[in-house]
């Protein structure tokens, strides 16, 4: 009698599992289904469609046509205006990441260091800007670098120009008010790699003789150059794709690829070209991310053999 | 003193960087107090005139509202959608997950402009442009990234043993979610909701792309403000929002801690 209540008691058990299962399985579809919808018809149609419209011809008088051409890509590529704007793009957003990297070091250096309460504090202010509208902080970089901004009419007191120096709509502004918007990122990157460095480490490099300054370039350096890697990888594809502080700071004058992707849907209403021009953005930053992820991990490799 | 010099340099440096950091935002603080027309720093005189003068410009005071609505709705669907996807996603297995996880992940890799434009042109298509739930539908887009990515983080190093013992104990299923889940990764979701609000507030690229005349947003409606006129009314709009914002922050810090809520953004 026994075996056999057992038996069924296991079946039963089996039963259930299965039940449960099968309810699971259910379970997370539903979980899933918003997000997914949303991604689906609100997200990944829109980018195909739009895709495709990058492939249509395109005529002043008549708008987007409905035969097939590779046209905008082509025009793009042979154009020496439009690889000019892709060039400047390039250069700002590389310009835009050496600058981070140059300011944000001692700064993560100094927080890393701090004691705990005084490290807080500064976080705080180091972040803090990420959360204040960016359109607002560009608004201010404009007070303070428009011809008789705060910027020019400080030189001119102290008689170091005659007239005022043009700061705003350039490359130069360009590249100010991205580093403000991007510092943030490079900061907490290398602050990640600084905190991973065993103290021993700098201790043992001490102790055999080496300066502050040797242990710094020949220890504290190479051990942070995943983390400004890293931070390099951010900053410039944000940099490269970034529209609010290129539309204010640099204008028409200014045009990166963004903008351009903006002026010709919005002002010259021309689609396809537009599209073109956007996917030719995505192509570059994608092609960022993935050089950027083989480099990772042949390095990560190095460290191994190591 | 070898090691004096160098300390004090470090120190000098980070300090130009924390002025560099803060002079935008202080120069629009402070030039919304000016007495004169145009805007000027150091303001000359002091005066609240900017403030007062804004009841004659009901459009800043209706886009700040539209904003406020947009990104509460975006807040609240996002972190609400975002929390039941982590829970799938740690809790289940299946196949595709990792496709499903690089999908909601992309909208930090695709340029906001770019999204803009397909979203314009698929809603023109559909025939829902420029409404509030349409702006709402891209935010959400962009937000769901942060969102989850918070909300798994706080799931991962979850003790399931306690979920066990409520469900033993013949508690159901939604009770157990908001008796016990929910309290524990209450930090992650609000962090979310937090960061899903200050995104879309803050979104220009996208809703640039997704207005009309009467649905304009405050980012926006600063933006063509400002490429036709130069006066002192958009720093005291500005400031505004920026001593919001700080008032946010606090609450922020006093309820989470700030470093936690960055780590998300950082990764």
């Amino acid at each position: 009698m026994q075996p056999e209540t057992a038996y069924q008691e296991q079946e039963l058990l089996f039963k259930q599992k299965k039940k449960n299962l099968s309810k699971k399985r259910m379970d997370y579809l539903l979980l899933l289904l918003p997000t997914l919808g949303i991604f689906i018809f609100f997200f990944l149609l829109p980018l195909f469609f739009l895709f495709i419209t990058g492939f249509k011809t395109f005529d002043a008088s008549s708008g987007v046509g409905n035969d097939w051409t590779l046209e905008n890509y082509t025009k793009f590529l042979s154009d020496t205006f439009y690889l000019g704007v892709l060039w400047r793009t390039v250069k700002i957003a590389l310009l835009t990441t050496l600058v981070a990297i140059v300011i944000s070091f001692p700064v993560a250096y100094q927080i890393t260091k701090a004691n705990r309460r005084i490290k807080n504090y500064l976080t705080l202010i180091v972040l803090s800007p990420l959360l204040i509208s960016m359109v607002i902080r560009c608004y201010g970089w404009v007070i303070l670098l428009s011809n008789n901004g705060v910027v020019n009419n400080a030189l001119l007191k102290f008689g170091w120009i005659d007239k005022p120096l043009t700061l705003l709509y350039t490359e130069f502004s360009v590249v100010i008010g991205m580093v403000h918007v991007l510092f943030p990122y490079m900061v907490l990157s290398i602050m990640g790699s600084l905190e991973r460095i065993d103290p021993s480490v700098i201790r043992a490099s001490q102790n055999l003789g080496a300066s502050p300054i040797r242990t710094f370039f020949s220890i504290v350096l190479p051990l942070t150059l995943p983390g400004i890697f890293a931070g390099s990888v951010m900053v410039f594809s944000l940099g490269i794709s970034s529209f609010v502080t290129p539309a204010i700071l640099g204008g028409p004058q200014v045009k990166v690829m963004s903008f351009l992707t903006y002026e010709q849907v919005a002002v010259m209403l021309n689609w396809p070209y537009g599209s073109a021009i956007g996917f030719l953005l995505i192509f570059i930053a994608t092609i960022t991310i993935i050089i950027y992820s083989k480099l990772l991990t042949t390095s990560k490799k190095g460290v191994a053999i190591q | 003193m070898r090691k004096a010099l160098p300390k004090f340099g470090l120190n000098f440096f980070c300090l130009l960087v924390y002025i560099f950091l803060a002079a935008p935002i202080v120069v629009v603080l402070f030039s919304s107090l000016t007495t004169t027309e145009y805007i000027v720093f150091p303001p000359k005189g002091l005066t609240l005139r900017w403030y007062t003068e804004l009841v004659n410009h009901p459009e800043f005071m209706q886009s700040f509202m539209l904003s406020i609505g947009v990104a509460f709705g975006t807040a609240i669907i996002s972190t609400v959608i975002g929390t039941m996807s982590s829970i799938a996603v740690v809790r289940y297995q299946f196949r595709g997950k990792t496709a499903i996880m690089q999908l909601v992940g992309s909208p930090l890799l695709i340029p906001t402009v770019v999204f803009g434009v397909a979203l314009l042109q698929f809603y023109s298509w559909i025939g829902l442009a420029t409404s509030p739930a349409a702006l709402v539908i891209g935010h959400i887009i962009l937000t769901i990234p942060f969102v989850m990515r918070l909300v798994v983080a706080s799931l991962v190093g979850f003790d399931r043993s306690i979920e066990q013992a409520a469900m033993n104990l013949g508690a159901g299923s939604m009770r157990v979610f908001f008796q016990i889940t929910l309290p524990i990764i209450k930090s992650g979701v609000i962090a979310g909701a937090i960061f899903a609000f200050i995104t879309s507030f803050d979104d220009l690229t996208v809703a640039l792309f997704i207005v009309s005349t009467d649905v304009v947003t405050l980012p926006v409606r600063i933006f063509t403000y400002m490429q036709y006129q130069y006066d002192p009314i958009i720093t005291s709009v500005s400031s505004i929002v920026i001593l919001l914002t700080v008032v946010l922050m606090v609450v922020i810090e006093r309820v989470l801690g700030v470093g936690k809520v960055f780590e998300s953004k950082n990764e």
